[in-house]
């Protein structure tokens, strides 16, 4: 108990304690917006919205979407298991391959650095569960707003080279993924990941820098797995083992949790539960305003330049539209695409407030498949408040 | 190469001090409601985690809570008594419901 009293003694409890809810057949709107980050900060990390502690969990403020980057200590936070390795000897860390394998290995940070071809990619990250304060009923698990996001240059090796040096064997199907983070119980299951053999490419990289600095404790130090264009479920933190096998092995995390309707609109009702469901894998199309915010004051007649962030799983966004009107007509945002198909696209748009009072900007991103951006009340409901990706609303008053 | 490994300390000037060593997580003591049953949220949920992860999920159904609670027993091995089951799921109900049985 050692942590605890190191800092009982000015703690102030954050994040929101929820509204009440209205119950309904299942409705969605704008996610919660403009939650106070905590007055405290975690190890390396500057204040942010926070959840829990125990695991961490911490959001990042809307302002973190006005650039094409996040900076490592504004980037959110999400672990599952409380049991956290605190102390790591980068002398002595190793990453073991094993199961369905020619040759065992056990490669160390030094090896991975050095031996083997180094490699860069520029990837958005965003929990499953990001904006699920947007369903109504409330969704089970944490109610983020829309900050369980980010993008990083993320450095490390290709997973396919080191499952190359090791060698498949013929039978071999998938690919396990286990990190250092532990539950209270040994009985507890590990938090496992299971790819597909099918579902590598040169993108899906064992990461140890993010943003040219080591990636920072919180986000999975020393190593993590990056899977570009998925749900952040599947990127592993702290990764510790990959094991080989050709069956599937029943995961809970694969197999319950992260998990949304296997039918076109991936939705159903409260009352109706929707059964077969499928894992979250692929990221849809979604854009955020990083600037101006909610509630900001804006000068009539100024010159505003609305900015913000658009992804999607890696087939690139290919407009960003921007409302004023309620969403009756739209007019084109500047793109900045400097980072790649996986990074966030960033949009700018100029616009001068004519009236006074209020005014909502609203930002729709499309990609190249021409999948566009629905309106939040467009989105069907589901009960994990999974993969919400609604038209972004900020309102301001023109003064 | 080594990684200079931080710590965070909240203190009147200033929200970071960096130490090597040892990383040291904050405690944030969450304000939960006190009432009937508390000891046993404080038994059974602490161990895996803190009450921000209860309190931030949103006022809910007491079929929520009480699934939630079989979650923990079923899926991640909790061994939580039939007795403090019930328990647990009258407290957050009572004082994390939002006033419905059923979800």
């Amino acid at each position: 108990m050692k942590r605890r009293e190191f800092l009982k003694t000015s703690m102030v409890a954050s994040a929101a304690i929820l509204g009440t809810t209205a119950l309904s057949a299942g409705e969605t709107h704008q996610p919660i917006d403009g939650r106070k980050v905590s007055d405290m900060a975690f190890p390396e990390k500057r204040p942010l919205i926070t959840y829990s502690d125990r695991p961490p969990l911490l959001e990042s403020p809307r302002s973190t979407f006005a650039r094409g980057i996040t900076e490592n200590d504004e980037f959110f936070v999400r672990w599952h298991l409380p049991d956290i390795p605190t102390h790591i000897d980068t002398d002595t860390y190793t990453i073991k391959i094993d199961g369905l394998v020619e040759e065992k290995l056990e490669i160390s940070l030094k090896e991975l650095k050095n031996d083997f071809e180094q490699v860069e990619v520029t990837a958005v990250l965003q929990c499953g569960g990001n904006s699920r304060s947007a369903f109504t009923p409330i969704a089970g698990g944490i109610q983020w707003g829309s900050g369980a996001m980010g993008c990083a240059k993320w450095k490390g090796v290709r997973l396919s080279d080191i499952l190359n040096r090791a060698g498949l064997k013929k039978d071999a199907h998938w690919i396990g993924f286990n990190g250092k983070d532990n539950a209270a119980y040994y009985e507890t299951p590990n938090f496992v990941r299971e790819l597909e053999i099918e579902e590598l490419n040169d993108h899906v990289i064992i990461a140890y820098e993010m943003n040219g600095e080591d990636l920072p404790y919180l986000n999975g130090f020393p190593l993590r797995l990056v899977i570009p264009g998925y749900y952040s479920d599947s990127w592993v933190k702290m990764l510790s083992n990959i094991t080989v096998t050709n069956k599937y092995k029943s995961l809970f995390f694969m197999d319950v949790a992260y998990r949304v309707p296997d039918n076109k609109c991936e939705c159903e009702t409260p009352k109706h539960k929707f059964k077969p469901t499928k894992p979250i894998t692929n990221m849809n199309v979604k854009s955020v305003i990083g600037y101006p915010e909610n509630g900001m004051k804006l000068y009539h007649n100024s010159h505003v330049v609305v900015r913000g962030v658009a992804f999607d799983d890696g087939h690139g966004i290919k407009e960003v539209l921007i409302s004023v009107d309620a969403g009756k007509t739209w007019e084109k945002a500047l793109l900045k695409q400097e980072n790649g198909r996986y990074a966030y696209t960033e949009f700018r748009y100029a616009y001068k407030p004519a009236k006074y009072g209020k005014l909502t900007f609203m930002a729709k991103a499309i990609n190249r498949l021409g999948d566009e951006q629905p309106f939040a009340k467009d989105i069907g409901w589901n009960h994990g408040g999974y993969k919400y990706n609604g038209i972004d609303e900020v309102t301001v008053e023109v003064v | 190469m080594k990684k200079l490994l931080l710590i965070a300390i909240l203190s009147a000037g200033s929200l970071f001090a960096q130490v090597k060593g040892d990383i040291e997580v904050p405690y944030i003591s969450y304000q939960i409601k006190m009432g009937k049953g508390f000891d046993a949220v404080q038994a059974n949920c602490l161990m895996c985690h803190s009450f921000g992860y209860i309190i931030n999920q949103g006022p809910q159904s007491r079929e929520f809570w009480h699934k939630k609670i079989e979650k923990m027993i079923v899926h991640f091995k909790a061994p939580i008594s039939k007795e403090d089951e019930k328990i647990v799921t009258d407290y957050l109900f009572k004082h994390y419901g939002n006033g419905e049985l059923k979800e």
